[in-house]
């Protein structure tokens, strides 16, 4: 009880103060805020991987990584008619100076198709240095923002070096972090001075109870003198005047400005990645112990390769079970901790179908908040089912998804 | 900022330095100081905390710093309001016909102060941690109806400005004739109008929660804290009955040097 | 606008009543600053927001369009009770100044220095040409109508040409990514939003296929039209919430 009080003591006096010790910085970044079947089964993430994770402040890095959209997409979430390719960070800590969806450079937003394979990379920069905890993610518009796995990347140097310098079209290179704030701030001030002359012109007189007085008593004429009139005239004709000339002068300045860019860029998905067809998998049913946390499969496979294939990895909002058996394999890096059990690990043979049970099961389920699937209306579980040849590495990917059966 | 009718046994005491219709002046000022420097420092705290602790509403962190800091926003909210608002009404004017001018006017002054203060929290919330959680919605993913800027702009400006509009309210019903006899309506819309953007709260958090995930700032789901706010525009009937009021008052005392 | 016109002479006060009713308007000075600030910016920002917080909205059709429509409001309301009650020609040029002290402020503190935003990408807008000859043409004109229709006008049509000067060079064009972009869409690019996508961006949406691609002016126009209705329904608002009235139970 004692400490506790101490606690709260503290923080008051850390609010009061406004400054307090070190804070371990936060690992996540509202990654579960969505509803587990929209973080299921709408972009679903894998090797992801980061160019590195220490650098310097004006040095670039890249991340880049596949995603699949879901062919089983929530019915209760809007189409992805839009969606853009984001970076969470605590603020432009990084610049993100490229970024590429299918070896194409795109800006804009994209319409993504569901059932589609893409790649991307986005390319940023070191503008702030500390250690920050960063994921790419996608805002979907009218249904949220779906997060990648993420990574801490490490900045030194010094904020001051930074620099973003960019060519225009015109030849001239201008600095992003200042270009136009003088002049702003110039504009603003000139507008700021004459609308004070004109308030302090009339607020250095008796203002509201002795107008009012003398309103009501008729004196109108002594409120609004000759020489208000006469400045109120020129501000009449002066602030139109100075406007327009100004504007004029601006519009000789910059006679090659263009409006604001706003189309939605088209990139056609890849070749199929996932669901390719040479080894199929299908959820037939899925049941979530809530008191195991455990989400238990049963997956028909239909290995139509010419190779054995095992199943190496379940892989879902970013958290991957992993079949022990197989330990290189991994969608992500670094690998998660989480085990994937199969009643039948055997191979499964070139021409051959079979019904295996697999079994998912980590605290993750609770951690990551996934759990909370048998409570949602659309509670459907969704995920990347990742097989391998048993010679030569191949990898078949597999979305699968199940209706879930909550056992208490 | 409040007293009560006794014919101004202080007014002598403070009459060197200053007029006796600013009686109240150095409380007002002080009060303005205060509230700075807490606002000032809730601000401090969210550039310490708010990164390090207040991206993830289920870390442990989280819940240390920041709802920690909700729980006691919400006792110093129920402190602060049970204590202002008891004070004002238990000191209430019982005695309001034997009003002397002199102290009428003093008291209009003084409700001008209460409602600059009311004014000076609008500010804070309205203007300086309203277009701030813009910014915040830029740097943060919203897993949580508490998030860092929210704990302070909803939980604590709101209710802060309801209780020192409540405040003000509260000392014109009580001390000042004209409005004790009736209720004013535009200190009432003035007051109770903004009081709904703390319920807009509601409606807010319940449109991100079921249909509207963007952080576009202009949406429809904001406008109902822009309506409220609308009702702000009733201080200019305040200003009205005031100034009328204190022409009649003015009218009945001496002219002094 | 009517007052009882009884012309009648009355001495303005001296001493200390002179004295007691300066502090009085010093009191409402301060007062009217922050509620200014607090409810006006408060209006602003959850109408005209994203249009004046960031560099890449500031487009040819919206902005010049939205901004002066809910920027023309608490002016109106604010000159129907100080013109008509204190021949005060202050009410659009004061919210407008509020509005901006409050915008400045949270650009740098909150924008800048809490979350890194260079200060250039939310550079607000300014009302402020608009606003002086709003309350200039009410002073001259003692009429509601023509300043409706006069001065409602120009504070539209002068909004964009007011901003130009600032905002011109954000429209510089650069070859990004294989495309033409703004400088402007630049940095809604580079300068990583988490609650701002792209998409989010409610600009340009015209075909614009008979005029010439003069969207601005039409904009403006069409602005100057609604903001004409505006300021006249604002000055009504304005009047009724100025209301002296005393209920007996609410």
């Amino acid at each position: 009880m004692k400490i506790k009080i101490t606690q709260w003591v503290y923080t008051l006096g850390l609010i009061i103060l406004g400054f307090g010790g070190p804070v371990q910085t936060a690992l996540a970044h509202g990654e579960k805020a969505l509803e587990p079947f929209i973080r299921m089964r709408t972009i679903q993430w894998y090797d992801v991987a980061w160019s590195k994770q220490q650098f310097k402040v004006n040095e670039e890095v890249a991340v880049s990584g596949r995603f699949h959209v879901a062919e089983d997409w929530p019915v209760s979430v809007p189409k992805p008619e839009a969606a853009f390719l984001n970076v969470s960070t605590p603020g432009p800590v990084l610049i993100r100076t490229e970024r590429w969806l299918n070896g194409k450079p795109w800006v804009n937003s994209v319409a993504l198709q569901p059932g589609g394979d893409y790649e991307f990379k986005i390319v940023l920069k070191g503008r702030l240095p500390g250690r920050y905890h960063i994921h790419p993610f996608f805002n979907l518009k009218d249904a949220g923002q779906v997060m990648g796995p993420g990574a801490w990347l490490d900045i030194s140097g010094n904020a001051g070096d930074f620099s973003n310098g960019v060519k225009t079209l015109n030849g001239e290179i201008v600095d992003m972090e200042s270009v136009g704030l003088l002049n702003g701030i110039g504009w603003h001030l000139f507008w700021g001075a004459l609308a004070t002359g004109w308030l302090l012109w009339w607020v250095r007189r008796p203002l509201f109870i002795s107008r009012y007085r003398m309103l009501q008593a008729g004196m109108e004429e002594v409120l609004i003198t000759p020489t208000d009139r006469l400045i109120a005239k020129a501000v009449l004709v002066a602030v139109p005047v100075i406007v327009l000339a100004v504007n004029a002068v601006a519009v000789n300045r910059y006679p090659n400005a263009i409006p604001l860019q706003a189309s939605l860029d088209r990139i056609l998905p890849l070749p199929a990645l996932v669901n390719a067809g040479q080894v199929d998998a299908e959820a037939i049913k899925a049941e979530y112990s809530v008191a195991k946390r455990a989400m238990v499969f049963t997956v028909r496979i239909d290995n139509r390769s010419d190779k054995p294939v095992r199943i190496g990895e379940f892989n879902t909002a970013n958290v991957g079970f992993i079949n022990p058996e197989l330990p290189a394999v991994s969608s992500q890096a670094p690998a998660t901790a989480a085990v994937l059990k199969l009643d039948d690990d055997t191979p499964v043979r070139p021409g051959e179908t079979r019904t295996v049970t697999v079994t998912a099961q980590d605290a993750s389920w609770e951690a990551e908040k996934l759990d909370g699937l048998i409570n949602d209306a659309d509670s459907r579980v969704g995920g990347l089912l990742f097989l391998y040849a048993s010679e030569g590495g191949e990898r078949y990917i597999s979305s699968v998804s199940a209706a879930v059966i909550p056992k208490f | 900022m409040a007293t009560t009718s006794e014919p101004m046994p202080a007014v002598t005491h403070i009459g060197k330095r200053l007029p006796w219709y600013l009686q109240d002046l150095p409380r007002y000022l002080k009060t303005f100081g205060a509230l700075t420097v807490l606002y000032t420092s809730l601000r401090l705290y969210q550039g310490a905390f708010a990164v390090s602790a207040g991206l993830d509403s289920t870390e442990p962190a989280f819940e240390q710093y920041w709802m920690r800091l909700f729980y006691i926003e919400l006792a110093v909210i129920a402190v602060v309001m049970t204590g202002l608002w008891a004070y004002l009404w238990f000191t209430r004017d019982r005695q309001l016909d034997k009003l002397s001018p002199k102290e009428e006017i003093r008291r209009y002054f003084t409700l001008t102060m209460w409602i600059s203060i009311y004014t000076f929290a609008v500010y804070w919330a309205g203007s300086y941690f309203a277009e701030q959680d813009n910014s915040w919605h830029q740097v943060a993913i919203r897993d949580t109806p508490f998030t860092a800027n929210h704990i302070i702009e909803f939980y604590f400006n709101f209710p802060l400005y309801v209780i020192l509009g409540g405040c003000a309210w509260l000392y014109a019903r009580t001390r000042l004739p004209l409005y004790a006899k009736g209720i004013s309506l535009p200190l009432t819309l003035a007051v109770f109008g903004p009081f709904m953007i703390l319920v807009s709260v509601g409606f807010n958090e319940w449109g991100h929660t079921f249909w509207f995930r963007e952080e576009f700032f202009a949406a429809p789901i904001h406008w109902g804290f822009v309506i409220g706010v609308w009702f702000a525009l009733g201080v200019g009937g305040i200003l009205l009955q005031g100034v009328t009021r204190l022409i009649d008052l003015l009218d009945q005392i001496e002219d002094a040097d | 606008m009517s007052l009882p016109v009884t012309t009648q002479s009355i001495k303005p006060y001296t001493g200390e009543k002179a004295r007691l009713v300066r502090a009085y308007d010093y009191l409402i000075l301060v007062l009217a600053l922050f509620l200014f600030i607090g409810s006006f910016h408060l209006h602003f920002a959850l109408t005209v927001g994203d249009w004046d917080f960031w560099v890449d909205w500031k487009d040819r059709q919206w902005w010049p369009l939205v901004t002066p429509l809910m920027g023309i409001t608490f002016p109106a309301a604010v000159q129907a009770v100080l013109w008509d009650k204190f021949r005060l020609p202050l009410g659009a040029t004061l919210c407008v100044t509020a509005l901006l002290i409050g915008t400045w402020i949270t650009r740098i503190f909150a924008y800048h220095y809490w979350n890194f935003f260079p200060v250039n990408m939310v550079l607000p807008a300014t009302m402020l040409p608009g606003a002086l000859v709003l309350d200039a043409m009410l002073m001259l004109s003692n009429s509601l109508t023509i300043t409706a229709i006069a001065g409602g006008s120009a504070f539209a049509l002068l909004f964009y040409p007011s901003n130009w000067p600032i905002f011109a060079l954000f429209h510089q064009p650069v070859e990004y990514a294989n495309a033409q972009l703004t400088l402007a869409d630049l940095f809604g690019f580079q300068y990583i939003r988490t609650g701002m996508p792209e998409y989010l961006r409610i600009i340009e949406r015209g075909t614009l296929r008979t005029y010439g691609q003069y969207a601005a002016p039409l904009a403006a126009f069409c602005s100057a039209l609604l903001c004409t209705l505006m300021y006249a329904l604002w000055w009504y608002i304005g009047k009724w919430f100025a209301t002296t009235r005393y209920l007996s139970k609410i």
